[in-house]
């Protein structure tokens, strides 16, 4: 039976923001939708309207001619609207059989002869009967669709769901989601990564500013076309330049372990690696991998042993994160509202937490507000972060804005090392364009980048060298032109 | 029609005028609650808020109360400011009376001038070690501050009642639970004859201005904020946060400390049972009151105090029980948080629609 979801001059309005206005969308089962978008164009409204979270101010949806109130999440349960939600919503020390059944009040029996036929019919192969925790990202991701499955859903919402995924994983999900379409569930994919529109979807929506600005065929398009549309302007074309790298070393770990106290944390083993001036480092992996604790050994967060890290021919294995920075070393952490920047604190505060002994930001145990002050206007200027006024909270600061703020306050020192970790994520297209391009001009003035990424293409783009961590172990070094996706993708699964 | 609309940024106006604003209210509703127990609002209100420090004496009585008050107050905003919850400053109050009061004792009928600063060091001390137990749980085990120092209260509380009727009760005191009187040079000079107010009112003063320097202008100070906001951050930027931590709730111990160290050197000049009327939970609401601001804390410490005097003077003329001060005291706290949603969003009065 077709399928036929109609969204009717949609209209949320947010004190100061129109998140989404007078959106008016078709969608017809058989075929795949993307709904594509920067941060903050409305694409997660919209879905939160069909699935029930959010009640529009003004519009209708009909879902086969019948004008749908989704009051409540159960309202679009109930009429066959099934999501699956970017982060997972499922106990983790309950069984996967006791997260499947949790919402239903079929008898137990039934449900699991539902679920072994789905299982069958998809090619799912997960054990029912472990708890959740033992699952990788993307058996979780399965768990949450067969949750959806169970109910034969009429409309299946994704919502960006490849984020946490490995490239394997990823085209398993897309070959599953193709199936889905066939057997004519309708499907609507919400993403900001172009590549996956263009393999997986047939029609595309593009949403800017909570406006839609296009609907389109996928075969009429191509990733510059819709990079263009997504961001409202022109984009420029990114891309490194081939340049000699020097044999001068600048940072050597040799034999670094960490043993974490801490269950949740990920042991280090035994790594090894060398950065060489003007080099970029790329560390891929899947999240929790042991990338964060490997930021903090080289932060200096976590202490190791003095002689693991050689940095400009001296041991500071032992040295805070301080007295690192001495030394010219720089961080930015993947946590922008957390660690990196305080988002109750002034724009001015946040730049003196880089605190080094030239900096005289704090003279004699006494704040010197002037001289922060003047190094926040000029990293503003600088680094083109979109406000003038230093005293503004950095709450008020957008994530690219925020970003580029602490890029900057890590590069006052012109440092020759910068270690990031992850520093586009969540960002949009423009502010990761403008991230890019400053990391690729640093390692033109001849400095060095450690960047420990969970995006691969990001990795690809501007790496010189690339290895990837798994289990907190860290694979063999390979030159960046000899890698591909698809190469670093299995040994983000852990084959060697 | 009222339509509710967030603001885009707290109102620093109004961040001022909510605590204003609460005592308004306050006297608002205290004028209902008189006049449902029949008694007419405003004189009531006039008995409560400007009898008892209509005179001289009043006035004194006031400072008198809202010195320890403010030097608490002080101390909890360095706590408060940095996410660090303590409110066992009773207990820290209580401990540090215990700790100098013991060595008032020793120096009984001594003289000399090496003795009151002695006796007001022993009182600050006493209130650090004591501050230091839930700050040390907290870094160290992750215990909760909040029930750690709340139940310390009691513990403190205690010991005071076991030292006064035991081992340190007055030998010539026919079994009153108290110890003996110090001898003069181990308690603080009054400052007017007649009057009860003591130079303890300096030690606050000079908590207000030293607080306002550290927090606003020492590297200490931003280092103290960056760690109560995110002790991640505080790592990441190379302080020491744990060690913040433990500093602020030792400053905070040391301001009850010396609160209590004015409690008992002060007018009583011995130790006994009942040396604080909840000074240290009553800080509490002064310090939120003052905005955690050290200029707002004075004028917050000088309101509250009223509603301790103000119960005693209505108790005695209109026969209302003294605990009338507490329901103010609640009802200020009540009115400032409910007003803080102001803060966050505002009133907007718009014409009706057809």
């Amino acid at each position: 039976m077709n399928t036929n979801l109609k969204i009717s001059n949609v209209t949320k309005i947010y004190p100061g923001c129109v998140a989404n206005d007078n959106v008016s969308l078709e969608f017809n089962s058989g075929k795949i939708y993307a709904l594509l978008g920067e941060n903050g164009a409305g694409k997660s409204t919209l879905v939160k309207i069909l699935s029930g979270v959010i009640i529009p101010d003004e519009g209708k949806i009909y879902l086969n001619e019948n004008n749908l109130k989704l009051n409540s999440p159960l309202d679009a349960k109930k009429n066959d609207i099934g999501m699956v939600f970017q982060h997972f919503n499922l106990f983790e020390t309950l069984s996967v059989f006791e997260n499947l059944i949790i919402d239903s009040d079929e008898q137990r029996e039934s449900v699991r002869e539902k679920i072994d036929a789905i299982m069958k019919k998809y090619n799912f192969s997960i054990d029912l009967d472990i708890p959740v925790l033992n699952l990788s990202a993307g058996q979780k991701q399965k768990v949450e669709i067969i949750r959806c499955l169970i109910r034969s859903p009429k409309v299946l919402i994704m919502d960006e769901p490849t984020s946490v995924l490995t490239e394997q994983e990823t085209s398993e999900l897309f070959l599953s989601l193709k199936k889905f379409s066939e057997e004519g569930i309708l499907i609507i994919y919400i993403t900001h990564k172009l590549k996956e529109v263009m393999q997986l979807c047939d029609e595309v929506a593009v949403m800017r500013r909570g406006k839609l600005v296009s609907v389109s065929q996928i075969k009429n398009e191509n990733i510059e076309s819709l990079a263009n549309k997504m961001v409202g302007q022109n984009l420029k074309n990114i891309k490194k330049k081939k340049a000699k790298i020097s044999s001068d070393q600048l940072i050597k770990v040799t034999n670094l372990n960490f043993t974490s106290e801490d269950p949740f944390e990920t042991n280090l083993v035994n790594i090894n690696f060398s950065v060489n001036r003007g080099e970029c480092f790329g560390i891929a992996g899947i999240s929790g991998n042991g990338q964060s604790e490997l930021f903090q050994v080289l932060s200096g967060e976590i202490i190791s042993e003095k002689s693991s890290i050689e940095f400009n021919n001296n041991y500071i294995g032992d040295l805070s994160p301080q007295e690192r920075r001495e030394y010219l070393m720089a961080f930015s952490p993947e946590d922008r509202l957390e660690q990196a920047a305080i988002p109750q604190m002034k724009i001015f505060e946040n730049v003196a937490l880089n605190n080094f002994k030239s900096s005289n930001f704090f003279n004699n145990g006494l704040i010197n507000e002037n001289k922060i002050k003047e190094h926040s206007k000029k990293i503003i200027s600088d680094f083109n972060v979109n406000t003038d006024n230093i005293e503004l909270k950095s709450q008020f600061l957008s994530g690219g804005n925020l970003q580029k703020l602490i890029i900057g306050r890590e590069l006052i020192t012109s440092p020759d090392l910068l270690i990031c970790f992850n520093p586009t994520w969540g960002l949009d297209v423009g502010a990761i364009n403008y991230i890019h391009e400053t990391l690729i001009k640093i390692n033109e003035q001849n400095k060095s980048i450690i960047l420990i990424s969970t995006d691969t293409d990001e990795l690809l783009k501007l790496s010189d060298k690339i290895s990837v961590i798994h289990k907190g172990k860290l694979s063999k070094i390979m030159n960046a032109d000899e890698v591909t996706s698809e190469k670093l993708g299995i040994l983000m699964g852990g084959a060697n | 029609m009222i339509k509710i609309v967030k603001r885009d940024q707290p109102s620093r106006a109004i961040f001022f005028f909510t605590p204003v604003l609460a005592i308004f209210l306050t006297l608002v509703a205290g004028g209902l609650i008189f006049f449902i127990l029949g008694f007419k609002p405003f004189e009531a209100l006039k008995f409560f808020f400007i009898v008892p420090i209509a005179d001289k004496y009043g006035f004194s009585e006031l400072l008198l109360k809202a010195t320890p008050l403010c030097l608490i107050a002080i101390g909890l905003s360095f706590c408060f400011k940095s996410n660090n919850w303590n409110i066992g400053a009773e207990g820290q109050l209580t401990f540090g009376a215990i700790v100098s009061g013991g060595v008032a004792l020793l120096f009984y009928e001594q003289e000399g001038f090496y003795i009151l600063p002695t006796v007001i060091l022993a009182g600050a001390i006493g209130g650090m070690l004591y501050a230091s137990i839930p700050a040390i749980l907290k870094t160290y085990f992750n215990t909760n501050e909040i029930l750690v120092s709340l139940m310390l209260v009691y513990v403190s509380k205690l010991i005071l009642d076991y030292l006064v009727v035991g081992p340190w009760s007055n030998p010539e005191g026919f079994n009153f639970p108290e110890t003996r009187q110090f001898s003069d040079s181990a308690k603080l000079p009054l400052l007017f004859e007649g009057l009860r107010i003591h130079a303890g009112i300096f030690l606050a003063l000079a908590a207000v201005v030293i607080s306002w320097f550290v927090f606003y202008k020492t590297y200490l100070g931003f280092q103290m904020k960056v760690s109560g906001f995110s002790l991640k951050t505080a790592k990441y930027a190379g302080y020491k946060g744990k060690k913040m931590i433990i500093l602020v709730f030792l400053i905070s111990g040391a301001c009850a400390g010396l609160a209590g160290v004015g409690e008992i050197t002060g007018p009583i000049g011995q130790l006994h049972r009942e040396i604080s009327p909840d000074y240290g939970f009553t800080a509490i609401i002064v310090a939120f009151l003052g905005r955690l601001h050290p200029v707002g804390i004075i004028f917050a410490s000088l309101v509250v105090a009223i509603t301790y005097l103000g119960a005693e003077t209505a108790q005695i003329f209109m026969q209302i029980p003294k605990y009338t001060g507490q329901v103010f005291q609640g009802m200020i706290l009540f009115f400032l948080l409910a007003s803080d949603y102001l803060l966050f969003f505002k009133i907007k009065f718009i014409g009706l629609k057809k």
